[in-house]
């Protein structure tokens, strides 16, 4: 093989985007309308964490009363409409399916195989990977790999979060109400919200696209204790598994069906953060003076102080106008946040040819750091 | 005649002092995650620590402090006069700490320990290998490596005071009156960040050098944990 042949059957681009977002945007005023009064009494701990996370607007799948208005795979499904549409590729000739979410709407089968059912994608390879924030990148690394292996010519990458669920009202006082409630379990309630993204990956350039540089992930789950969780109960001394309760009911009862997290183990997401991009300085592979913009799964507040303070003492910062974020606006996604803040930078036309792009998504749940790095090409 | 000497925080660092300063970096998380990995301090972090597990860490801490002051001051007079301004910092901070311990001996006896176990408690062989190692670089003539050790020693206190005393503290019959020597080291971390830049752009003047700090800051993180981790051993 030529070496330029192998060069090419070694790449993978980003061809096309899609996201979607459910309903209107909610502002931090409206979401207890939403997600209901937990005992009828609002809570003292959403002001708090809502100046700290710094989102204003989000959407969510579920109206005033409940219903879900959109499923998870609905979601997605959608988002991977928008990508499609905007790309000549027919939807018939797509090889490889690679989906991920937190939770999909049936605990089993695999969410790939209900958003497969939604696109009515005939006789594709499916891939569907587990976990939280990381997992996209886990479905996009998994199509990337398929792509430069030359197994697969083209990859959907459909990614999707349907949290909004798991934050009613009903759920906590199922589990004891504000009086059983700890600052962990009301967190995330404030922090995240639904919707979904997709990209479009194939071997080959088109148009104005993206070159996968490389993609890297370093997961620390040897050192560190569970940081994001659904599953354990609210007595930390109980060990049991939501799945180790005689009835379901009893889970939840205790707590075990909340989502939590251990917000005093936060700060060794930005430690970490950091820590993965400097081992890539070290490689050789991330180059923070050549950098053109970062999209981070990440506020770039929480970067503040001290060991923002280092990353610029040391060569590795990167000035505030080479961030791009849209997490004030539409929310943290989870696993989905990644895809849909590439489809708004995109779409914003801020990208020119020979730029390059770092995507950083560090996950919570036991500490995995992943990072993407593009090249902005044109045919 | 003596002048209090204080290095400038430097406006920017060398190339060498940025690779120096990201190794550090690098060398501190990895520290941590070895940290974490200690029995004790996973017990520490998922709040299943107790009052007995902080008697056992202050006992088997107090040695390596004592230590700590006796080490410093003899860094300070391996240097040269060429490292004058160097040796006076240095100085400075060995009068800081060299009391230190009665701190610790204090908060230990306010927590229910005896103050002649603790005086009388002998260094764990993690202590025994940290203090012989330190001894040994600071005995050596100019030993700028022993930067990357004031890195992690500092940086340990610094997350003792800010991640470790809120939790200890919280312990029933501690109290902030038994948690004033993991308190204490919190104090001006501005400075110590200030100062750290300053030893960098002064000392790390070549590649040599700085591998020099950063293999220091391995071995002595190594053997701090080893340290910790001999505290359950007993």
């Amino acid at each position: 093989m030529p070496a330029g042949a192998r060069a090419r059957s070694l790449s993978a681009y980003v061809t096309s985007t899609g996201s979607f977002l459910p309903g209107p945007p909610i502002d931090n005023d409206q979401i207890e309308d939403i997600l209901g009064l937990i005992d009828g009494r609002p809570s003292r701990l959403k002001s708090r964490i809502l100046k700290a996370n710094g989102i204003r607007t989000r959407h969510y799948a579920m109206d005033r009363e409940h219903r879900t208005t959109h499923s998870n795979t609905e979601l997605a499904v959608a988002a991977a409409r928008h990508c499609m549409q905007a790309s000549p590729v027919p939807m018939r000739s797509l090889r490889l399916l690679s989906c991920a979410t937190t939770q999909g709407d049936l605990v089993i089968p695999g969410f790939g195989s209900m958003v497969q059912a939604g696109l009515g994608m005939p006789e594709v390879e499916l891939h569907t990977t587990h976990g939280i924030c990381s997992s996209g990148v886990m479905a996009i690394r998994a199509a990337v790999n398929s792509l430069r292996v030359g197994d697969q010519p083209n990859a959907l990458v459909v990614v999707s979060e349907l949290a909004s669920r798991l934050f009613k009202h009903t759920r906590y006082e199922a589990a004891g109400g504000q009086f059983n409630m700890d600052f962990d379990a009301e967190f995330l309630r404030w922090m995240l919200s639904d919707g979904a993204g997709a990209w479009l990956l194939e071997r080959e350039p088109r148009g104005r696209c993206l070159r996968v540089d490389w993609i890297r992930s370093y997961s620390h789950a040897d050192s560190l204790p569970v940081c994001m969780s659904i599953g354990r109960p609210t007595d930390s001394t109980d060990g049991r598994s939501w799945q180790d309760f005689p009835t379901y009911a009893e889970a939840e009862a205790a707590g075990a069906l909340l989502i939590r997290q251990d917000v005093r183990l936060l700060d060794h997401i930005v430690k970490l953060g950091v820590d993965g991009a400097l081992r890539l300085i070290g490689e050789g592979l991330l180059d923070m003076q050549r950098l053109d913009h970062l999209l981070c799964h990440y506020s770039s507040h929480h970067f503040r102080s001290r060991i923002f303070d280092m990353l610029q003492m040391c060569g590795a910062g990167v000035p505030d106008e080479k961030w791009f974020t849209n997490l004030y606006t539409k929310g943290n996604t989870g696993c989905a946040s990644i895809l849909i803040m590439l489809d708004d930078f995109l779409k914003e036309g801020r990208a020119q040819p020979g730029e390059t792009l770092l995507c950083v998504v560090p996950e919570s749940g036991r500490f995995n750091m992943a990072y993407m790095h593009f090249t902005v090409v044109e045919t | 005649m003596a002048e209090t000497v204080v290095l400038a925080r430097p406006e920017q660092l060398s190339e060498a002092g940025q690779a120096a300063l990201r190794g550090l970096m690098r060398a501190w998380f990895d520290f941590e995650r070895r940290l974490s990995r200690v029995p004790m301090i996973q017990r520490l972090e998922i709040g299943t620590f107790t009052k007995a597990d902080y008697l056992q860490l202050l006992l088997n801490l107090r040695q390596q402090v004592v230590e700590g002051s006796r080490w410093i001051s003899r860094c300070a007079s391996s240097f040269d006069r060429d490292h004058a301004d160097i040796r006076s910092v240095i100085l400075g901070h060995a009068h800081e700490e060299h009391r230190d311990y009665e701190v610790l001996e204090h908060d230990y006896v306010t927590a229910g320990g005896d103050l002649a176990a603790i005086r009388s408690h002998l260094r764990n062989p993690g202590s025994e290998a940290l203090h012989g190692y330190m001894m040994y670089r600071a005995s050596e003539p100019n030993p700028v490596g022993l930067l990357g050790a004031m890195w992690i020693v500092e940086g340990l206190g610094e997350k003792m005071a800010k991640d470790w005393a809120m939790r200890i503290s919280d312990l029933p019959g501690v109290g902030e009156a038994g948690t004033r020597f993991l308190r204490y080291h919190g104090q001006n971390d501005q400075n110590h960040l200030s100062k750290l830049y300053a030893l960098l752009d002064r000392l790390c003047t070549s590649e040599a050098i700085a591998a020099d700090i950063l293999r220091t800051a391995a071995v002595v993180g190594r053997l701090y944990a080893l340290q910790l981790e001999e505290v359950d051993v007993e």
